[in-house]
């Protein structure tokens, strides 16, 4: 027996003896993915879940369906998910964002009888200088699991909770270190930073499109600005939930940007006012997907400014390392302009247009 | 106020010693348990879930499989019986086959559960489960600050029905602690039609129980019955789906139970045509 599940059967033996009412399957998982961020995770059984949450609303209670179909519904009934599932700093209660997920199902002979579960993820933000954190989960009466994940090298905390009861405000210090400004900068940074590099092919390829459009600085640096002006915008003020555009028009629409500008280098060299305002538009797009990015991690309220300047200069950061990593790769070429088109330009943004294409198409699928 | 369904017993109103009367039962405090079957009816041959839950108005979260919990966990189907396989700590806790058609009846008794309740919370559960002789014995022992020391055993069972139903099949008692037994096969029934249980303590008739009966589809439709001096009581249901037919017993602890009080947890599901299913296969 490992030690991980004789640890689990001494707190399941604990539990027997202390607590009052049979436990359940719900499990909860409280962690801390990224200074002044945190994730409740939910498992539990989803014919349960949404048999309170439709006596909540005071609808008439669905019988059987599939996984695809509770998923359907508890998403339906979001706002009432949230208001029976409570995290609290310091007393006052946080407000997360929902997120439904199928529980997987095991390859078992059971699979057959064995009803489908259901996994929600609550995402928000720490407050700065929170103290304590208590959670309280309405969803369910049997007595259930509240784990929480350190993210300092303290150990994991399991305690015992009873549906509906709150929890005791757990010390937050012993579980999330209280991150500097300057903690949070270096983090937001890098996070940026990785959004492109490795992480953002889409982006790779489109600032790759701007480099092979001119060999000179003037137009490069032209296009680089104008990209970089306009995703800060958006950026901003996608975070600041001052302008808002599906991700089922942003996605396919970032895809379409990398298309123009590998084909436009293939026709045309010279730099046109168009060509920088298209850029600038297509930068207003790509913002908005970086927003989503940000919006994911979970953006500490307190830190809000900093995260947001670190993040965008992380973005900047990843970009340039991209131009200057090009420019090394085709130096070489660039001494004879006829051959660097030849050679480099046209290929490289067929190359990128085709792919372009290709994720435009199975964006617009997807979506 | 909470709709409440008139009750009407015919066949034994003169032997039923409890309400048949509107019943409005207040907001339960107390937990149920009962077991939920993936499928009532499953085709003969197939495989079904043995879900056991706790909650309150049929609404029940999962309780996996125990093995340290479990005092009893069977399957009647036919002349013999079979203890109910399952996985440890899975969700089924059981998983049985319907192997041959007819009735098939499945037995949980957990092993004794120590609660404790403070004496607002336990007068309140008193009360809505129809306690009133350990009301009065409480009164008896006078007033009392601390926590009522409690060890509770959950008697559940379940009637499933695999292929057509039979006269000749029916509940039986399964030598639960505290058991409920339907007088008539379910599945040979209907919405409308008048269905009676017999309750048991250690094998006895327990007479004077308060018994509840709340309906899946609509759980604010609740009847509810004292059982007479044998131990009887009969109920019409007025809509089909699955029902949760339950009681509680309690006795003051015995000696060595480190408890004040023991309590027994009976209940009973089935699936019950709706009346006009019934009157269309007739």
């Amino acid at each position: 027996m490992s030690r991980c599940t004789a640890v689990l059967c001494a707190l399941l033996l604990a539990a027997r003896a202390t607590y009052a009412h049979e436990i359940g399957t719900t499990r909860v998982v409280i962690s801390f993915p990224a200074p002044g961020a945190y994730v409740v995770e939910i498992t539990a059984d989803a014919s349960a879940m949404l048999a309170r949450l439709e006596a909540a609303a005071g609808q008439r209670r669905s019988g059987q369906m599939s996984a695809d179909e509770y998923q359907r519904h508890i998403e339906a009934l979001e706002s009432e998910f949230l208001a029976r599932a409570h995290v609290a700093f310091d007393g006052v209660a946080s407000r997360p964002e929902f997120q439904y997920v199928q529980e997987p199902v095991a390859a078992s002979p059971d699979a057959a009888v064995t009803p489908p579960g259901a996994i929600v993820r609550l995402r928000g933000a720490v407050p700065a200088n929170a103290r304590s954190i208590a959670w309280q989960y309405d969803l369910t009466v049997a007595s259930y699991a509240l784990t929480i994940k350190s993210a300092t090298a303290g150990p994991d905390r399991t305690v015992w909770l009873e549906g509906g009861r709150s929890s005791e405000a757990l010390t937050l210090t012993e579980y999330a270190h209280a991150p500097s400004r300057l903690e949070i900068a270096a983090t937001y940074f890098v996070l940026g930073f990785t959004h492109i590099l490795p992480k953002g092919l889409d982006h790779i390829l489109f600032v790759l499109g701007i480099f092979l459009f001119s060999r000179r600085v003037k137009p490069m640096l032209w296009q680089v600005s104008a990209f970089t002006v306009a995703h800060s915008i958006t950026l901003g003020l996608t975070l600041y939930g001052l302008v808002s555009l599906s991700p089922t028009i942003v996605e396919p629409l970032i895809a379409l940007s990398i298309v123009y500008v590998a084909v436009e280098n293939i026709v045309t060299a010279e730099l046109k006012p168009w060509r920088v305002a298209l850029v600038f538009a297509f930068g207003l797009l790509h913002g908005m997907g970086f927003a989503g990015v940000l919006r994911e991690l979970g953006l500490p309220r307190s830190e809000f400014l900093t995260g947001l300047v670190t993040f965008n200069a992380g973005v900047e950061a990843g970009q340039l390392t991209i131009i200057a990593i090009a420019s090394l790769a085709v130096f070489h070429w660039t001494t004879n302009r006829a051959r660097y088109r030849r050679l480099i330009v046209v290929p490289g943004s067929l190359l990128i247009a085709l792919t372009g294409l290709y994720w435009t198409v199975e964006r617009l699928q997807v979506w | 106020m909470k709709p409440a369904s008139r009750v009407i017993s015919t066949r034994l109103t003169a032997l039923a010693a409890g309400i048949l009367a509107i019943a409005a039962v207040a907001p339960l405090g107390a937990h149920d348990f009962w077991i939920s079957p993936s499928a009532f009816r499953p085709k003969v041959g197939g495989l079904v879930g043995i879900r056991l839950l706790v909650g309150q108005e049929m609404i029940g979260d999962p309780v996996p499989r125990d093995p340290a919990a479990i005092k009893r966990f069977i399957l009647v189907n036919g002349p013999g019986e079979k203890p109910v396989p399952g996985r440890d700590d899975s969700d089924p806790a059981g998983i049985i086959r319907a192997d041959a058609p007819g009735l098939l009846v499945v037995g949980y008794q957990s092993l004794p559960r120590p609660i404790e309740l403070m004496p607002d919370k336990f007068g309140q559960y008193l009360g809505e489960e129809g306690l009133d002789e350990i009301k009065v014995l409480l009164a008896g022992r006078g007033a009392r600050s601390g926590a009522a020391r409690e060890v509770f055993s959950r008697c559940a069972k379940t009637l499933l029905l695999s292929g057509e139903p039979s006269e000749k099949d029916q509940d039986r008692a399964l030598g639960l602690t505290f058991e409920i037994v339907a007088e008539q096969n379910p599945y040979l029934s209907a919405a409308g039609r008048e269905l009676s249980f017999a309750l048991s303590y250690e094998g006895k008739p327990r007479a004077g129980a308060l018994v509840i009966a709340i309906n899946q589809r609509d759980p604010s439709t609740k009847l509810s019955a004292r059982s007479d001096a044998q131990g009887r009581v009969a109920f019409r249901f007025p809509t089909g789906g699955a029902w949760l037919v339950k009681a509680v017993h309690m006795i003051p602890a015995r000696p060595g139970s480190n408890a004040d009080w023991e309590s027994f947890w009976a209940s009973l599901t089935f699936d019950l045509a709706d009346a006009h299913v019934a009157t269309l296969s007739r």
